[in-house]
């Protein structure tokens, strides 16, 4: 096996496999990537078993074949060669590799390709497409309200239905909640419906983010799913399980909405919320047309900032996690953010003007 | 917090001391430049502005802790003000505490100049609790250079009031039956929680010692002041049940009873735990912690013991939060006809409460509210002036 490849083209590949390996498997081979060369072309391929990436690699196949890379030496290795051209080669039957690039010479110990998981075989002609920039701004905006705790997985991945003109995503991770339904065009026959992880959207949205596509094709079977952009596969596992019903923790109505500017908010939030450490709340109080954001951490300090609003009727003081209040207002299109909320304690909601974007968030109880 | 299982000595009395620095930035300021030692010190001022410790020569002039810098400076213009060293403090304050844990595991520092210890038992090792103490404070003395107040009684309470006795330097003994006549001459306000407010309420009420306080029956205190009467009166005998506890100790929060008669009756035994659990709910809300797991524990008349806990998805402290969970354990960890001795209701995994809500339980926010508004109103009016339909009284 013998490639020639530019070192910018190798190091962008790379990047993009990688996404994929396992930091952390005991199963060696997972460490590495697979780089097969065949006739019609280069791919690199990465599983985690969670997530899988196959990407093109632009370059000359000099002699068909494959070799498992060891993923971080040679993305390293990749990264530091000064000249432009790189070649890996791997001899018949030996388990070393060298990488040669200008006057550099790399011998890497390889792993065995025979070793490397097979990706799943996907129906590729059943699959739809959707376009791409509105579908990844709704990831964008909606999976970072995903959980982290994997102890309750269905909350580790987005609700995401897919119709021939909308798409919509949900995610939760029970503290906030974010829904946005975006129109979109789509190839699919009817309906789709699917929680995928939330990992998984962020890393199409970072891979697809780059390249000049349009379009995101989509191929779903029962467990797992293929996305397709720009030539780059991503393959993930879907998450089995009952969705919350998120629709009934929606309240029917406010008895309190204000209108501030966002990136005025955003700015008192992120000062103010400096000096909201170790859980403490971020205080909102409504009064009087005025709007005063505070925050206090023991052995730290205190801090208070007031911004003009319209608002009338009764006092009003709540609190928030100050990394979930910015995270909604910040994911609002718009100039304005409209806040909304019933009591302290109950949930509170965020939402812009322009499209359709809601963000519910539960608040901390204020201790006096 | 229960004391069993916790390895604690059983003796008649307790012997717990009560260990105070002296002045003690402005003795280890002193120690760095021994020139200080005639002067008068204050260390203070930064963001606030207050005096943080005078040493004694400038207490003299009036000068004492958490006075306005400004006025301090005009009591004594000559004083050397110092702005703090509070790293260096910090060691000193760890070396302190290294010094006492030779003598027992069960130190309790307080704040970074002042320690509980308790000596209970450790006569064997290390002779008559008396001299450890005088040897605990001439260590000090020669290894830190530190002047140190002691006092030794049989609770927090009286050892606290005997090393305030006679600082500097000071050690005062209260010898076991003693207490409350030691406490009876001083004024009423040297009691631990006698503030400024309380003070005004009792000097009202024509005490002016410790001793009138105890004179007064403890049904009127409790009548005038709800909970807060009732400690105070047991403080003015000079009782005090708290125990020694190590911060890290504080692992755990849980109560037990015994019936009167061993029972088998199914509803006294759950309202029994009702009560149990929010007792303890209560005591968690207290310290502002919330808790993840919860354990029951049930004595049957032979004296069998079995235990069974279940841990929450995420920590909590409210008390419908661990109605359902004590029951279900009880219900599942109860396998024996045998009639019940003892029942109890404990919290572990403490952390400290976040207070954050979640979406999906939205009624949890509110059954809190009605928790803190019924801790208020115990706080007021005693333990048992209000509970749940359910929870049966003890």
């Amino acid at each position: 096996m013998r490639i020639a490849a530019e070192k910018t083209d190798l190091v962008e590949s790379l990047t993009i496999a990688n996404k994929a390996v396992s930091s952390r498997s005991s199963i060696q081979v997972l460490s590495g990537i697979l780089l097969e060369a065949k006739t019609e072309g280069i791919t690199l391929t990465a599983t985690d078993m969670e997530i899988s990436i196959r990407t093109p690699l632009r370059g000359r196949v000099e002699e068909t074949g494959a070799v498992v890379l060891p993923a971080r030496i040679v993305t390293d290795i990749a990264k530091n060669l000064a000249s432009r051209e790189v070649v890996i080669e791997q001899r018949m039957g030996e388990n070393q590799m060298e990488v040669r690039s200008g006057e550099s010479f790399f011998m890497l110990h390889s792993l065995s390709p025979a070793d490397f998981p097979q990706l799943p075989v996907f129906p590729l002609d059943e699959g739809f497409s959707v376009e791409k920039s509105a579908f990844l701004e709704t990831v964008d905006r909606v999976a970072s309200s995903a959980s982290r705790d994997e102890t309750r997985p269905v909350l580790t991945g987005v609700l995401a239905h897919v119709t021939q003109n909308t798409v919509k995503m949900v995610a939760t991770d029970s503290y906030r909640l974010s829904v946005m339904e975006t129109p979109i065009e789509a190839t699919v026959a009817d309906k789709v419906q699917a929680i995928i992880p939330a990992r998984s959207l962020t890393e199409l949205s970072r891979i697809g983010a780059a390249g000049p596509a349009d379009v995101i094709i989509i191929v779903p079977t029962e467990n797992q799913v293929l996305f397709e952009v720009g030539g780059v596969w991503l393959i993930s596992r879907l998450i089995d399980g009952q969705f919350p019903n998120y629709r009934q923790l929606l309240p029917e109505s406010f008895d309190y909405e204000v209108t501030v500017d966002k990136t005025e908010f955003l700015e008192v939030v992120r000062r103010v919320g400096l000096l909201a450490q170790k859980n403490a709340p971020l205080r909102l109080r409504f009064s009087d047309n005025t709007l005063t954001v505070s925050a206090e951490s023991q052995d730290v300090g205190k801090a208070r900032e007031s911004i003009p609003v319209r608002y009338e009727g009764d006092d009003l003081e709540i609190g928030f996690n100050p990394e979930f209040l910015e995270a909604g207002a910040a994911a609002v299109a718009g100039p304005t953010v409209h806040l909304k909320f019933i009591s302290p304690l109950r949930p509170g909601l965020i939402k812009g003007e322009e499209d359709d974007f809601l963000y519910l968030i539960m608040p901390i109880r204020l201790s006096d | 917090m229960s004391g069993a299982g916790t390895g604690r000595p059983k003796a008649a009395y307790r012997a717990i001391a009560h260990l105070d620095l002296d002045a003690f930035y402005a003795s280890v300021e002193e120690n760095l430049d021994p020139s200080l030692r005639e002067k008068p010190v204050i260390v203070g001022g930064g963001e606030r502005g207050v005096v943080s410790t005078a040493n004694y020569i400038a207490r003299r002039y009036g000068v004492h802790s958490a006075m306005p810098m400004r006025t301090a400076r005009r009591l004594c213009p000559q004083a050397v003000v110092l702005p703090g060293n509070h790293r260096l403090y910090a060691v000193y304050s760890r070396r302190f505490k290294a010094i006492l844990e030779e003598y027992s595991p069960l130190v309790e520092k307080v704040s970074i100049d002042e320690a509980y210890i308790d000596l209970t038992g450790t006569e064997g090792l290390f002779g008559p609790v008396t001299r450890t103490c005088r040897a605990i404070q001439r260590r000090v003395r020669d290894e830190l250079d530190l002047g140190i107040s002691v006092g030794l009684a049989t609770n927090k309470l009286v050892a606290k009031v005997a090393s305030d006795f006679q600082k500097p330097a000071g050690f005062t003994v209260v010898r076991p039956g003693e207490e409350a006549a030691f406490l009876a001459p001083l004024p009423v306000e040297h009691l631990p929680g006698v503030g400024p407010s309380l003070l005004a309420q009792l000097r009202d009420r024509g005490v002016v010692t410790v001793g009138d306080l105890a004179r007064i029956p403890e049904n009127l205190l409790r009548l005038s002041f709800g909970e807060v009467g009732e400690v105070l009166a047991r403080r003015a005998r000079g009782e005090d049940p708290r125990q020694v506890t190590p911060r890290e100790l504080m692992k755990s929060i849980s109560r037990e009873t015994t019936f009167d008669e061993d029972t088998t009756d199914t509803a006294l035994l759950e309202s029994t735990l009702l009560h149990l659990t929010e007792d303890v709910c209560r005591r968690l809300r207290r310290q502002k912690l919330e808790a993840r797991t919860v354990t029951v524990k049930i004595r049957y008349s032979d004296f069998v013991t079995h235990t069974r806990s279940h841990t929450l998805r995420r920590p909590l402290d409210v008390d419908e939060a661990f109605f359902k969970e004590v029951l279900q354990l009880f219900r599942t960890a109860r396998e024996r006809r045998y009639r019940i001795r003892l029942l109890g209701v404990g919290l572990s995994n403490l952390v400290p409460r976040s207070w954050q809500d979640d979406l999906f339980d939205q009624q949890l926010p509110l059954l809190r509210d009605l928790d803190l508004k019924l801790d208020a109103i115990r706080e007021k009016y005693g333990r048992n002036a209000i509970r749940r339909g359910a929870a049966e009284k003890e």
